[in-house]
C-alpha cells in the first residue's frame, strides 16, 4: 500500500494524530534534560516568593508551585514516569496476556475453564481498585506501578485474544491444517499469531490509554513515586490544593497532560481498530 | 419490547432533566428556603469523621470532640485559665499520697431524657470501659486498680501507684458517664443516648453528618445556639467549598495551610488558637549511621524550622524546640539553646567533618514519611527538610514513602533511619509528651531504640511528685539530656483555625483542642 | 422457556467461583501487607505492648490464616459480614447497608447522564454539521480519556466556587440534614418522594447534579461510539434508502435508527457497571459522596480487614448479579442469542 495512502484509508487521521501525541510524550521523556527548563525540584524563583504558587510569567510559562518549583519543567520531568510505567506495563501484560490467551483457546479443556473464570472475575472488578490494593501491598515504585497494572490489563489480552483464536478455530483452513498433521507450535505460531497480531495491536493502543488514567489515578494516590520527584498524577493531586486559592495552573497543565497522552493511544487504537475494518463500539 | 423501553427511557432523562432545572430555580429563588425562627442553627463542617459514638471504645481526636460536648466528666478544663476545674464533681481529694482520689458529685446533673446521673452511673461506665477493653481503655486500666461509688455522690479511685496528674488523665472521654442504656458488656458504635453534658444526640447518620440539640436538663448554661449539625466533608477543598458556597457557618478542622490563608486574604473572620499538636522526627539511635550522637545532632542543627513553617505551612505552625510544646507549663526549648535559632550550617558541618564526612564522602541518611495520614502537605515537608540537610553539602538524603498501615509496623520495627511523625496528647501533661518517647520501656513503639537510665529515673520520678515546681524541673533536665542525645527532632507546633462564616460571631476552643459548641453564636 | 431457565441457573452458578476468586485475591492481598489494623489505629499512641496482643486476640488476628479464611467465608455464608475491625462492636454490613444506597444512586444517575449525553453526541456526530460533528466524534472517541478528578474540580470551579449560572450547586455530600428527610430505603430520592418531601427531593437531586455529570461526561463517550455506529450502519441500509426515497422525513428515520441502538445500549449497560463503580471511586473522592468506594478507602489505610473483604465481596457479587440480569434481558430481547 502506497505511503502516502495512509492519511486516506479510514482511520487513517486518526492514527497519524495519535501517533504525533505519543511520539510527543516519549520525545519529552527522553529528551527531559535537554528540553526542561529547569530541575524538576529545582526552587527557581527568589525563596521569599517560595510559599505561594506563582502564576504563569515570561519564565515560568505554566506557572511554579508552592516550593517554587517550575510547572513545565515538572510535566516534562513527569513524562518519564509515566512513559516508562505504561510502556512497562503494556510489555508484561502482553508478556502474560498473549500467550496465556493463545494456549488457553487453542486447547480449550478444563484449563481454559478455569483461566477463563479468573481472568473474567479479574476483568469485572474495577481496575483502579485492583490496582490500588496491588500497589499498596508492594509500596510506590515504577516497577511496582507496571506490575499492578499489569494484573489490571492482562485480562483484558487474554480476552481478547483467546476470542480471536476461537474465531479462528472455527475457520475451514484449521481442519486441513490438523488433517496435514501439523505441530501445535507451529499452527500458532505461524497461522494463529500472525492473525491475532492487528488485535493486539488494537487492543494495545485502548489497554494503554486505559492504563495512562489508571497509572494517574495510583500516581493521585500517591502510588507511584516519592514527592518530589516529578509525576502528574501526583502534581495534580497536590496541585488541587490551591485550585480554590485560584493557582488553577497547577490543576490545569498536569491534567492536560494526563488526558492528551491519554487520548493519543485512544486515537491510535481506534484509528487502528478502523483501519481493520472493525469499527469498535465498546 | 426494544420500543418501549426507548420511549421510557426517554421519559424518564426529560424528567430528570425538568427536575434538576427545578433545583436550580429552587436554589436560586429560595437559597435555602425558609429559615426556622428559633435559636438558630449552626452548622460545622469538618473533614474528619465520627468512628464510634462511644466512650468506651472511640479513639480519634474529632470523635472525643463530639462526646466531650455530648458528655460531662468530673472534672474539666476552664477555657480562659487552662486550669483543671470541677465539672460533675464539685470537690475531690487526694489522699494516701495521691493513690487515693476522691470525688463529690453534683447533685443535680441529668441525662437528656431527665435520669439523674449518680455516682453508680461514673462507676459502671469506668468499669465497662475496663470490660469492653476497647482501643482507650489502657487510659483507665494503666492507672486505675478499682472504682467504688461511696454513696450516690461519692466515687473512689484506688490507682495502681501515685499519680501526680491524675486529673488530667480523668479529664479524658473514657472517664465520662454515659446513659444506663448503654450495654455493661458491649460496645454500642451508633448510640444516641449520649451522656449529661450539654447537648444531646438528635440524628447520627454515619458518614454524612449529626445532629446534636441542647440537652434541656443540662446543669450548667444553656448553649447559645438552637441545634448543632456537623457535617462530614472529604477533603480540604471541598469543606472550604461548603463554606464559600455558604452550606456551612464553621470550617473547623482540619483546612489545609494553602485554603487558611486564601480564605483570610478574601476577608474571612478566622481565628487562631495555639494547639498542642507537635511534628518531629524519629531518629534511630541504635544503628549507623545515626548512632553516632554527632551525626544526631549535625542533623539537628541544620533544619531552619521557620522556613518548614513559612514555605510549607505557610505560617499555619510554629517552630518547635523542645517535645513538650510551648503553652505547656513545663516547656523548655532545649534545642534553641543548644543549636541556635535558624539553620546552623557551621555547626552541623563542623560535627559532621569531626566524625569523618566530607564532601568526597557524604552522610547518607534515608528519610521516611507517610503521605497522606499529616494532610496534604507531608510530601513537602520532606522534600524541604531535604533540601536543608543537603544545603550542608555533607548530606545525602533518600526520601521514602509508604502508606499509613505499613509505616506504623515498620516504625514500630525499627526500620526507619530518620521518620517523620506526630503527637496530640491523650491527656494535657508534660508527662504526656516525654515518657512515651523517651521512658526506655514506653517508647518501643517509636522504634528509636533509645535507652537512658538517667531519663528513665527523672521521668518515674516526676510522675509520682505531686509538687509542680519540683516536676518542672525534672522535666527541665530531661529535655536538656534530649537535645544532647537527639533521639527525636522537634521540628513544629500546629496552631488551631476555625474559619467564621459572615453571621458567626463568637466561638470558643477548649484547652484541650476541642471546639466548644455551645459558644457558638450566629446572628439570624 | 426451559432452555432459558436452565441458563439463567448456570448463570448465576457462575457468581459463586468469581466471588470466591475475589476474596481470595483480597485475603492473600491483605495478609501481604505489612501493617494490621490493630496498629492502624494505636500505633502511634504509648499503648502497652500486651493491650495491643489483647486486642488483636479479641479480634481472632491470633489464629492461623486458614482458620481466618475459612471462618470469615462460612460467616459470609450466613450472610453475616464479620465485625469492623477498627470500630469496635460494628457489624460490616451495617457499614455496606449505609453506603451502597449512595453509590447506587450515583451510578444510577451517572448511567442516565451519560446515556443522555451519549445519545445527544452520538447523533451530532453523525447528523451534526462542521464544529459540532468534529467535536462530536473527538468526544466519542477520546471523552473516556479525561481524568475523573481533574474534571470533576473543573466542574466544581465553574459550577460551585465561581458559578457562571446564577446560582451554587452543592459540592459535595448526598443532602442538607436541613430538609429533615426520613429515612426509609436509603435510596433518598425514592425516601423523599414515597415520604413527599419535595424540598428533599430537590436538594437531593441538586447534590447529584455535579456528581452524575462528572461520571456522565467521562462514561458518555462509550455510548456516543455505540450510537454513532449503529447510526451509520442503520442509516446506510437499504432498507433506509428504501424509505428515504419515498420521501420520509430525516427525523422519522432517525427516530428508527435510535430504536435499534437500544439493544445494544442495554447490553453495554452490564460491562459498564464495573467501571461505573470503579469511576465512582474517584468520584466519590472528588465530591465527598458517601459510597462504598470511599469507605474502601478509607477501610483499606486502617488496614480493617473484615471490611475490606464485606466490600470486595459485595461488589464482586453485584457485578455478577448485574452482568446475570443483563445477559437474561439481553436473551429476551435477542431470540438469535441460543445457549
Amino acid at each position: 500500500m502506497a505511503k502516502q495512502a495512509i492519511l486516506a484509508r479510514p482511520g487513517g487521521l486518526m492514527v497519524t494524530a495519535g501517533l504525533s501525541i505519543i511520539l510527543f510524550y516519549v520525545a519529552l521523556a527522553v529528551l527531559a534534560p535537554i528540553l526542561a527548563p529547569y530541575g524538576p525540584t529545582e526552587v527557581s524563583v527568589p525563596k521569599e516568593l517560595a510559599g505561594r504558587p506563582q502564576p504563569p510569567s515570561p519564565e515560568h510559562p505554566f506557572g511554579t508551585n508552592e516550593l517554587g518549583y517550575d510547572v513545565l519543567s515538572r510535566i516534562v520531568w513527569g513524562s518519564r514516569v509515566v512513559v516508562q510505567v505504561v510502556a512497562l506495563s503494556a510489555v508484561l501484560s502482553m508478556a502474560v496476556g498473549v500467550p496465556l490467551g493463545l494456549v488457553s483457546g487453542y486447547y480449550g479443556g478444563p484449563v481454559d475453564r478455569v483461566l477463563s473464570l479468573v481472568m473474567d472475575s479479574v476483568y469485572a472488578f474495577p481496575g483502579i481498585l485492583l490496582a490500588i490494593a496491588v500497589a499498596s501491598v508492594l509500596g510506590p515504585s515504577v516497577g511496582n506501578a507496571a506490575i499492578s497494572l499489569m494484573v489490571v490489563y492482562v485480562p483484558t489480552y487474554f480476552r481478547m485474544v483467546r476470542a480471536r483464536v476461537l474465531e479462528l478455530k472455527a475457520r475451514p483452513l484449521m481442519e486441513s491444517l490438523w488433517t496435514a498433521g501439523l505441530p501445535d507450535h507451529w499452527i500458532i505460531l505461524k497461522h494463529i499469531l500472525p492473525n491475532v497480531a492487528p488485535t493486539i495491536l488494537v487492543v494495545f493502543g485502548l489497554a494503554s490509554a486505559d492504563a495512562i488514567l489508571t497509572e494517574a489515578g495510583l500516581s493521585f494516590f500517591g502510588l507511584v513515586v516519592v514527592y518530589p520527584e516529578a509525576d502528574w498524577g501526583l502534581d495534580l493531586y497536590y496541585g488541587k490544593n490551591w485550585l480554590l486559592s485560584g493557582a488553577w495552573w497547577l490543576t490545569l497543565f498536569p491534567g492536560l497532560a494526563i488526558t492528551s497522552f491519554a487520548a493519543g493511544f485512544a486515537l491510535l487504537g481506534e484509528g487502528l481498530a478502523r483501519m481493520m475494518g472493525e469499527e469498535r463500539w465498546s | 419490547m426494544a420500543q418501549k423501553f426507548n420511549a421510557r427511557l426517554a421519559i424518564a432523562a426529560a424528567v430528570v432533566l425538568i427536575i434538576i432545572l427545578a433545583a436550580g430555580f429552587y436554589l436560586f429563588a429560595g437559597q435555602g428556603g425558609e429559615q426556622a425562627a428559633q435559636a438558630p442553627t449552626v452548622v460545622i463542617g469538618v473533614t474528619d469523621s465520627v468512628t464510634e459514638l462511644d466512650p468506651a471504645t472511640s479513639y480519634d481526636f474529632f470523635t472525643w470532640e463530639v462526646l466531650s460536648n455530648v458528655m460531662a466528666g468530673l472534672v474539666t478544663y476552664d477555657p480562659d485559665t487552662g486550669e483543671i476545674v470541677g465539672d460533675l464533681a464539685t470537690g475531690w481529694e487526694a489522699r494516701e499520697g495521691g493513690k487515693v482520689w476522691v470525688f463529690t458529685l453534683r447533685p443535680d446533673a441529668k441525662f437528656a431524657d431527665g435520669t439523674p446521673c449518680t455516682a453508680q452511673d461514673v462507676v459502671r461506665s469506668i468499669k465497662r470501659v475496663m470490660t469492653i477493653g476497647g482501643d482507650p481503655s489502657w487510659l483507665v486500666t494503666e492507672f486505675v486498680e478499682d472504682v467504688r461509688a461511696i454513696d450516690d455522690y461519692t466515687v473512689e479511685f484506688r490507682l495502681k501507684q501515685p499519680v501526680g496528674y491524675f486529673l488530667a488523665v480523668v479529664a479524658t472521654i473514657p472517664y465520662h458517664p454515659v446513659h444506663p442504656n448503654y450495654p455493661d458488656n458491649e460496645p454500642a458504635p451508633d448510640a444516641t443516648w449520649g451522656g449529661c453534658g450539654p447537648y444531646k444526640i438528635s440524628e447520627f447518620k454515619r458518614g454524612e453528618y449529626i445532629v446534636l440539640e441542647p440537652n434541656p436538663y443540662y446543669y450548667g448554661e444553656k448553649p447559645k445556639n438552637g441545634k448543632v449539625i456537623i457535617k462530614f466533608y472529604e477533603s480540604s477543598q471541598a469543606l472550604r467549598a461548603a463554606l464559600e458556597a455558604g452550606d456551612i457557618d464553621v470550617a473547623w478542622r482540619t483546612l489545609n495551610p494553602a485554603d487558611i490563608r486564601d480564605l483570610q486574604d478574601r476577608g474571612y473572620n478566622v481565628k487562631e488558637a495555639p494547639g498542642l499538636f507537635i511534628r518531629y522526627i524519629v531518629v534511630k539511635v541504635d544503628a549507623p549511621p545515626t548512632d553516632r550522637k554527632e551525626v544526631r545532632q549535625a542533623l539537628a542543627a541544620a533544619i531552619d524550622r521557620q522556613e518548614l513553617a513559612d514555605r510549607v505551612f505557610q505560617g499555619t505552625m510554629e517552630p518547635l524546640y523542645s517535645m513538650v510544646p510551648s503553652g505547656l507549663w513545663a516547656h523548655y526549648p532545649a534545642f534553641k539553646d543548644k543549636y541556635g535559632e535558624g539553620a546552623n550550617i557551621d555547626l552541623a558541618v563542623q560535627l559532621l567533618r569531626s566524625v569523618g564526612y566530607d564532601e568526597n564522602n557524604k552522610l547518607k541518611v534515608e528519610l521516611w514519611y507517610t503521605p497522606t495520614h499529616y494532610g496534604d502537605t507531608e510530601a513537602q515537608l520532606a522534600a524541604v527538610i531535604k533540601e536543608q540537610w543537603e544545603a550542608t553539602g555533607l548530606i545525602e538524603v533518600t526520601l521514602k514513602s509508604s502508606e499509613w498501615g505499613q509505616y506504623v509496623e515498620q516504625l514500630s520495627q525499627g526500620q526507619f533511619m530518620l521518620s517523620l511523625l506526630g503527637w496530640y496528647p491523650d491527656y494535657l501533661d508534660p508527662d504526656n509528651f516525654l515518657t512515651p518517647f523517651l521512658l526506655s520501656t514506653a517508647n518501643t513503639w517509636t522504634g528509636t531504640g533509645y535507652v537512658n537510665p538517667q531519663v528513665d529515673e527523672l521521668l518515674q520520678q516526676a510522675m509520682t511528685e505531686t509538687d509542680q515546681e519540683t516536676r518542672a524541673q525534672l522535666y527541665k533536665q530531661v529535655q536538656e539530656i534530649l537535645a544532647e542525645d537527639v533521639p527525636y527532632i522537634p521540628l513544629l507546633q500546629g496552631k488551631l483555625y476555625v474559619v467564621l462564616g459572615p453571621n458567626v460571631v463568637n466561638v470558643e476552643i477548649s484547652p484541650l483542642q476541642f471546639l466548644i459548641y455551645s459558644s457558638i453564636e450566629v446572628t439570624g | 422457556m426451559g432452555s432459558l431457565a436452565r441458563y439463567i441457573a448456570l448463570r448465576a452458578a457462575l457468581i459463586v467461583p468469581s466471588v470466591l476468586i475475589l476474596y481470595t485475591i483480597v485475603f492473600v492481598v491483605l495478609r501481604v501487607i505489612p501493617g494490621d489494623p490493630v496498629l492502624a489505629v494505636l500505633g502511634t499512641k504509648s499503648v502497652p505492648p500486651e493491650e495491643l496482643e489483647r486486642i488483636r486476640e479479641r479480634l481472632g488476628l491470633d489464629k492461623p490464616l486458614y482458620q481466618q479464611y475459612i471462618e470469615y467465608l462460612m460467616g459470609v455464608l450466613r450472610l453475616d459480614f464479620g465485625e469492623s475491625m477498627v470500630y469496635t462492636g460494628r457489624p460490616v454490613w451495617n457499614d455496606i447497608a449505609d453506603r451502597f444506597p449512595a453509590t447506587l444512586e450515583l451510578a444510577v444517575f451517572g448511567f442516565l447522564a451519560s446515556v443522555v449525553l451519549g445519545l445527544a453526541s452520538g447523533v451530532a456526530a453523525v447528523k451534526g454539521r462542521g464544529p459540532i460533528r468534529a467535536l462530536a466524534n473527538f468526544y466519542a472517541v477520546t471523552g473516556y480519556t479525561l481524568f475523573i478528578p481533574w474534571i470533576g474540580l473543573i466542574l466544581i470551579y465553574v459550577f460551585a466556587v465561581n458559578p457562571i449560572l446564577p446560582f451554587r450547586l452543592p459540592v459535595g455530600g448526598r443532602i442538607s440534614p436541613e430538609v429533615g428527610l426520613r429515612e426509609v430505603t436509603g435510596l433518598y430520592i425514592v425516601d423523599s418522594i414515597i415520604t413527599g418531601n419535595i424540598p428533599a427531593l430537590i436538594d437531593v437531586l441538586a447534590h447529584l447534579v455535579l456528581p452524575s455529570v462528572t461520571l456522565g461526561i467521562v462514561l458518555g463517550s462509550a455510548y456516543a461510539r455505540l450510537v454513532r455506529s449503529h447510526l451509520r450502519e442503520v442509516l446506510a441500509s437499504e432498507i433506509v434508502a428504501g424509505y428515504r426515497a419515498r420521501g420520509i422525513p430525516e427525523i422519522l428515520l432517525l427516530r428508527h435508527a435510535l430504536r435499534n441502538t437500544m439493544v445494544p445500549i442495554v447490553t453495554y449497560m452490564g460491562l459498564q457497571f464495573a467501571i461505573l463503580l470503579g469511576g465512582a471511586v474517584l468520584t466519590e473522592t472528588t465530591f465527598s459522596w458517601p459510597g462504598l468506594g470511599t469507605l474502601l478507602l478509607e477501610r483499606i489505610e486502617l488496614r480493617d480487614y473484615t471490611a475490606i473483604q464485606g466490600v470486595v465481596i459485595f461488589f464482586a457479587f453485584m457485578i455478577g448479579l448485574v452482568s446475570l440480569v443483563v445477559d437474561v434481558i439481553y436473551a429476551l430481547l435477542d431470540p438469535r442469542i441460543r445457549y
